[in-house]
């Protein structure tokens, strides 16, 4: 009876914490275009289908890597301080930015 | 500093308050990088900690702050190479700047930056640049201290899809307080990017308007084939102190820019520069007093979470002596909110 007790205890904590960070999970994901396999093999052959990811390697990826995780909560300040740093033109910002946060 | 915590948590707070009103969320962020270099030059050895903090608070679509100070240990022996270790530390505001993007053509900032001179400078901080050591041209056109203290206007001239025209034009005031350094100039840059072929190239310019009034000039050119992850660069540069330039080739070692294998975090990286003192030479260029060729030759290793291995080793040649140099270091770049909240 304790284990149930104990067993069904941990299971509403644990969809509590679901429902309690569900915000943050999504926010915390790490966007598509860096991390997938499919991005990456679309990009070996230069012909990337989302434009926003063709900027971001035209763009970000002369001076760094893609971000091992970037929260669509960091992305905006990201992407705007990048603009202003690295001279991203207006249409570049805005394709980067839903690229990396859609 | 108390007066800094309250205005950084005003700052974050209120564009936390903004985040409602725009789509995507203003959420203030802090970056930048934590590092730990050791350097062996000429037989002497230092070590240095240092800490990048950046902090970038976006005020609605317009408005920008940003900031990066940079707080860095030096430990060496008293003696140079001989003598116990003892360390001091220094502090330094890179830049504290407020931007307004006014449209796509044009962003005003107000502050203090850093020079816009040539690109690295501006684009490649230690967690970003392939070697530890600076070139030994970087103080011409940055001087008196990488940062200027004024207005700028810069953005992207013409943007096409082939091709953007950018450009910088700044202007900076004499200030000598401690850690806040800037020199007296104007100066600007142009430069053109051809995004398709990864390739820029562009020249800058700056009046030095104290010690003597003098012309400054500068050239670079960057160029990152998309299929083959090599990275060139290379910056010249020209002052009545000295001239020089440097060339770096960094090369992942894999047959594509997105091929991710153990291999390809392996970057192998080379830069030779020269360096030939002016006609004018004075202590304040912060420039060899002599003519120099050196040789780097790295290897950088890109660990899971933003953590990157250094290693280099550098022949200097001058008629002051030639030396060895060696230097290692591991960064750890870090990025998160600094603010609390969600995105609805």
């Amino acid at each position: 009876m304790r284990v149930l007790f104990l067993t069904l205890l941990l299971i509403l904590l644990f969809g509590h914490s679901l429902k309690v960070f569900a915000t943050p999970q999504t926010a915390t994901q790490t966007p598509k275009g860096p991390k997938t396999t499919a991005n990456k093999s679309t990009a070996n052959k230069n012909t990337a289908s989302d434009p926003g990811e063709q900027k971001f390697k035209e763009n970000c990826g002369r001076c760094h890597n893609p971000p091992d995780s970037l929260s669509p909560r960091e992305v905006k300040a990201v992407v705007q301080h990048m603009r202003v740093r690295a001279m991203l033109s207006a249409e570049d910002e805005q394709l980067i930015l839903k690229y990396l946060a859609p | 500093m108390n007066r800094l915590f309250l205005l950084f948590f005003l700052i974050a707070g209120m564009t936390s308050r903004l985040h409602a009103q725009s789509d995507a969320p203003n959420v203030p962020i802090l970056s930048g990088a934590v590092a730990f270099q050791g350097t062996t030059n000429g037989g002497a050895t230092s070590f240095t900690p240092i800490i990048v903090p950046v902090f970038v608070a976006p005020l609605g679509d317009h408005w920008l702050i940003e900031s990066r100070a940079e707080v860095q240990g030096f430990i060496a022996r008293e003696n140079g190479t001989t003598g116990p270790y003892s360390g001091h530390f220094f502090a330094n505001l890179d830049y504290l700047q407020v931007d307004y993007i006014a449209n796509p053509h044009l962003t005003v900032t107000v502050g203090r930056f850093l020079t816009p001179f040539n690109i690295y400078n501006e684009r490649f901080p230690l967690w970003i640049a392939n070697l530890v050591d600076t070139p030994i041209i970087y103080p011409i056109g940055t001087r008196t201290s990488g940062s200027s203290n004024g207005g700028m206007f810069r953005g992207v001239a013409v943007a096409r899809p082939t091709w953007n025209l950018t450009y910088t034009a700044y202007a900076s005031t004499l200030t000598t307080t401690e850690n806040l350094q800037a020199g007296r100039a104007v100066g600007g840059r142009v430069g053109l990017f051809l995004p398709q072929a990864g390739l820029e190239v562009g020249a800058s310019y700056q009046r030095f308007l104290q010690n003597g009034d003098s012309n400054i000039t500068g050239t670079y050119f960057a160029w990152q084939p998309p299929r083959i992850p090599l990275d060139v660069r290379a910056e010249y540069a020209h002052s009545p102190g000295g001239q020089g330039y440097w060339l770096e080739g960094a090369y992942h070692v894999a047959a594509t820019r997105d091929e991710d294998t153990w291999l390809s975090r392996l970057q192998v990286v080379g830069r030779i520069q020269q360096f030939f003192k002016g006609q004018q030479p004075t202590p304040a260029d912060a420039l060899p007093a002599v003519d120099v060729n050196q040789f780097d030759f790295g290897l950088n290793y890109y660990l899971p979470h933003n953590v990157r291995l250094n290693g280099s080793y550098g022949r200097q040649f001058s008629s002051a002596g030639n030396a060895n140099i060696w230097n290692f270091e591991i960064v750890y770049r870090f990025l998160f909110p600094a603010w609390p909240g969600g995105h609805q």
